[in-house]
């Protein structure tokens, strides 16, 4: 299995702080990773690195064999990689229906979109993700009239509608009940099935239902990279996230 | 020819000046309070009105300064607790009601004193000039707005940062929610903020009133040009406002001699436009961050 | 179960197995043209352009045309900023080149059929000013329809310029709005400074002006095509990115829409609007000034907009008409009063009315069929309103991932 991302040497430095430092990562195709960390340590500042909202002080980012570093967001977008941000980021005044109709896989320049009329099949299709994240019935209420969580869910589903190739999950289920944060994790194994998806989290309960492979960083270097079982019994991780450990 | 230009870059401080005494009311109410002010000029105005009322009734500029302080500072009042109160969070729609407010402003000064200019003369003290170079004199009364300029960025500075009320006002700035819940009166500091900046532009209205005829709409380049200055120098910064002024003034006047005072004035403007290319926020501007 | 997708890259085209099944549900997308926009619509249309036949009142024909004028001016406004939120201070800009092409042309052409006193054939304030005949620059514009093309596309040049330079670099909100204001204040001093070509203060005055009905007529007929050309740019699929760009850029950004483009876009065809409307001005009224071009006129193009109604394309309309008509009517009763009641109508709208005129209308009639309380539309108004307005403080939005206060 060839690797999809592949951050070599990535130093980033912002507003002066070094968040990441030399740091070597990499995920496989049609790979479900959680990346772990204490806070600071760097993981959303990663995120940001991959879309393109930062440039690189020194290191490399390449995607499905192209070299994306230092790309606008938007191309870096249609190069397959999409975004899900930690609080709920969807146009208010858009009803549901029409914010999934907008993140539809598809052209996005201005002339492309100016004819564009919406086909039968684009239409089924955001149906079909109108119903995978359980908001069918709203489908024509305005985006800001949804639950915290339901918001989120709508974010998932715009991602979803944009069909990337890697999905980049930054802490999903941020605010949600305990009965979200589970049909949320559900929902998300669904859509590893057959997308990459990198997952940051914080909750364990969640990381423990569906997480397979994980990478924790921590001062913006890895910490530690291997299945679940491995990351949770290893010393250093419990030593981070428990006490007061320092990276060496 | 150089020692022309030479002329222009010293007579340009005081065109700098000008320019950081009308532009420090709007960085306060801008800057710390969040308000786009577009009746700062009208502001100005009403000081320079207030200023030439003092002199009919026998003051000069020394005595129009607090003067002109307290009587658009209350005028500030009026408009924070009518108006800005409501409107915070909507920093546009501070941008268009205060819009409204200057144009009423504006016509009700018209009414109150008639359409004719009025002129208002400096100090005896300050008249006349005094040489430094070349055959023009050196005014005295530009002197005494550079050091205006100085006391009242001084002034400034030692309000916000070194007192008391300077603390919370920054603190309000930072965080309203978490202010109020630490006891912090976040309506008198808003007022207080409010007024103060308005005083300001009364003060710059006082002493910018002996330069060219005061007249209704006098006000409104003096605004347009302290918000070049903000734009320049970084919003929420003092140092923005001495580096934008002192840049666009000389700037301003050098080309404007080279020139003429439109192509000056599209120059600047320009040069304005290409530094905010790479320096979105302004020179010494600030991203909010976590 | 839900089966899963696959993603078919052999084939290049995706196939998307479905994900859960799909029932026909029932979405009603907004129509084009509502019935009672069409029948209002064709009222109005008539009742303007029927106005040569029941009136005999000169000057009412001329305000009805000048209004028609101003309305257009404004519908670039709200299409600018109630759909993409850019506020621009400096739209008088656009509507000014447009006029001066326009009316320089006309008067060109006039002063050669009606030589000055000292037989120059070129225009008076030229002549004025010490020119001793028509500046080579400007023999183009003798061609009045070339100064026509002219007066449309330099405008709209103008806009992209100005777009790409500020637009790319993601400078919004505020400072977009000060530099266009700093903008229409240079222009304004520059038609003042450069009078042998402008007519400075005076303006250009006493060329032949087209105030007939067949005009009006023609008038009409252009404000109509702007309002449905801008109906279906809002209702299309751009329409819609507009509007996701203008509820959140960041999240527009990262999903694949070059944002800066899109405005840009919507930019140069306000500012074509507004060119077109300044040119239709010059020739209806015969007089034109450096006030055309200036921040008060701009602003007043706010003023309208937000009195009537951003982002409902017909609230300009209503704005220019009712402001200004309204002017008409108590100006002569009230002089300088007039001025104070526009102050603190403007107030009062950003206060209580944000949506204007008709977005207010449009919310109740909306609420009332799901049975909300007035307060609470006027809250949720309150609401969008904050959320929208994130940008426009001076430190800039805050970053994606802060929760919105």
């Amino acid at each position: 299995m060839t690797n999809l991302l592949e951050v070599k040497g990535l130093t980033t430095r912002v507003s002066g702080f070094t968040i990441i430092n030399n740091l070597d990562f990499s995920i496989e195709e049609n790979e479900l990773r959680v990346l772990l960390g204490p806070n600071g340590a760097g993981k959303t500042t990663l995120i940001c690195m991959i879309t393109g909202q930062f440039k690189p002080a020194a290191g490399s980012i390449h995607f499905a064999g192209r070299d994306i570093t230092g790309w606008a967001p938007d191309d870096i977008f249609q190069a397959g990689i999409s975004r899900k941000f930690q609080v709920p980021n969807m146009y208010e005044t858009l009803s549901v229906f029409d914010n999934i109709m907008v993140s539809l896989q598809g052209r996005r320049r201005v002339f492309a979109t100016l004819f564009q009329r919406l086909s039968g099949a684009e239409r089924d299709r955001i149906w079909e993700i109108l119903e995978f994240v359980e908001l069918a019935d709203k489908a024509s209420d305005p985006a800001d009239s949804l639950s915290h969580g339901e918001r989120q869910w709508l974010e998932l589903g715009m991602l979803i509608a944009s069909n990337p190739k890697l999905l980049l999950l930054d802490e999903p289920t941020t605010g949600m009940t305990e009965d979200g944060k589970h049909k949320t994790a559900e929902l998300i194994r669904k859509i590893a099935q057959t997308h990459t998806v990198l997952l940051v989290e914080h909750d364990m309960h969640i990381v423990r239902q569906i997480g397979k492979r994980i990478t924790v960083l921590h001062q913006g270097q890895m910490l530690a990279d291997g299945p679940m079982s491995e990351v949770m019994n290893n010393e250093t991780v419990r030593r981070v996230y428990l006490g007061k450990g320092k990276f060496q | 020819m150089l020692q022309s230009i030479i002329t222009q870059f010293l007579s340009g401080f005081s065109v700098v000046a000008i320019l950081v005494i009308a532009a420090l009311g709007l960085a306060i109410i801008f800057g710390v309070a969040g308000v786009i002010n577009m009746a700062h000029g009208e502001l100005i105005m009403v000081g320079a009105y207030t200023a030439a009322v003092v002199g009919k009734l026998g003051g000069n500029t020394f005595a129009a300064i607090p003067v002109a302080f307290v009587v658009v500072g209350l005028l500030g009042l009026v408009i924070e607790r009518g108006i800005i109160q409501w409107i915070y969070d909507r920093p546009l729609e501070t941008l268009l009601a205060t819009w409204g407010v200057g144009i009423i402003l504006q016509v009700l000064i018209k009414l109150i004193f008639g359409p004719e200019l009025y002129y208002v003369g400096a100090p005896k003290i300050l008249e006349g000039g005094f040489r430094v170079i070349g055959r023009l004199p050196f005014p005295w009364y530009r002197l005494f707005l550079i050091v205006m300029a100085v006391l009242l960025l001084l002034l400034v500075f030692y309000v916000i940062f070194k007192t008391d009320l300077g603390l919370k006002v920054r603190a309000v700035r930072r965080n309203r929610a978490i202010s109020g819940c630490l006891g912090i009166d976040t309506a008198k500091i808003d007022m207080t903020i409010f007024a103060f900046g308005c005083g300001l532009a009364g003060i710059a209205g006082a002493v910018l009133a002996p330069i060219k005829s005061v007249s209704t709409t006098m006000g409104f380049p003096y605004a347009v040009d302290s918000y070049m200055v903000l734009v320049l120098g970084g919003v929420g910064s003092l140092w923005g406002v001495l580096t934008g002024g002192a840049l666009i003034g000389e700037a301003e006047t050098i080309l404007s001699f080279i020139f003429n005072n439109v192509i000056g004035r599209l120059l600047v403007f320009l040069f304005i436009v290409i530094i905010i290319r790479i320096v979105p926020r302004g020179i010494f501007g600030y991203y909010e961050r976590r | 179960m839900a089966e899963a997708v696959v993603r078919d890259e052999a084939q290049g085209a995706t196939t998307q197995r479905k994900l859960a099944p799909a029932p026909r549900r029932q979405y009603r997308a907004p129509t084009f043209l509502p019935l009672w926009a069409l029948i209002g619509g064709v009222i109005v249309v008539a009742l303007i352009g029927s106005y040569p036949y029941y009136g005999s009142n000169a000057y009412v024909l001329s305000l009805l045309g000048k209004f028609l004028c101003f309305a257009i001016f404004a519908l670039s406004i709200d299409l600018i900023w109630g759909f993409t939120g850019i506020l621009s201070l400096g739209q008088a800009v656009y509507f000014g080149i447009g006029a001066y092409f326009v009316a320089l042309s006309l008067k060109i052409n006039y002063a050669m059929d009606h030589p000055t006193r000292y037989g120059g054939k070129f225009p008076d304030f030229m002549e004025w000013n010490g020119l001793t005949e028509l500046p080579h620059f400007m023999r183009p514009l003798i061609n009045t329809p070339f100064a026509v093309v002219c007066a449309l596309l330099v405008p709209t040049l103008l806009a992209l310029l100005f777009g790409v330079i500020t637009f790319k670099r993601h400078i919004y909100g505020v400072y977009c709005a000060v530099i266009t204001l700093a903008e229409s204040l240079i222009l304004q001093d520059a038609i003042i400074e450069y009078q042998a070509y402008t007519g400075g203060f005076n303006g250009i005055t006493d060329y032949s002006n087209y105030a007939t009905p067949a005009f009006l007529w023609f008038i009409l007929a252009v404000a109509v095509v702007f309002l449905i050309v801008s109906r279906a740019l809002t209702h299309s699929r751009v329409g819609t990115v507009l509007k996701s760009i203008r509820d959140n850029d960041v999240r527009a950004e990262f999903m694949g829409y070059n944002v800066a483009n899109y405005r840009i876009f919507v930019f140069c065809v306000s500012a074509f609007m507004a060119a077109a409307a300044g040119a239709l001005y010059a020739a209806w009224v015969g007089i034109i000034s450096f006030l055309d071009a200036g921040p008060v006129f701009s602003i007043e193009g706010v003023i309208w907009t937000a009195v009537g109604g951003r982002g409902t394309l017909i609230g300009p309309f209503i704005g220019a008409f009712l402001v200004k008509g309204a002017e008409f009517f108590l100006s002569g009763a009230l002089a300088s009063w007039w001025q104070i009641i526009v102050g603190g109508l403007f107030v009062f709208v950003v206060l209580v009315m944000r949506d204007g005129i008709v977005g207010t209308i449009g919310n109740l009639l909306r609420k009332r069929r799901k049975g909300a309380t007035f307060e609470e539309v006027m809250e949720e108004s309150d609401q969008r309103a904050h959320d929208r307005q994130l940008d426009w403080q001076p430190g800039g939005p805050p970053p994606a991932d802060e929760p919105v206060r």
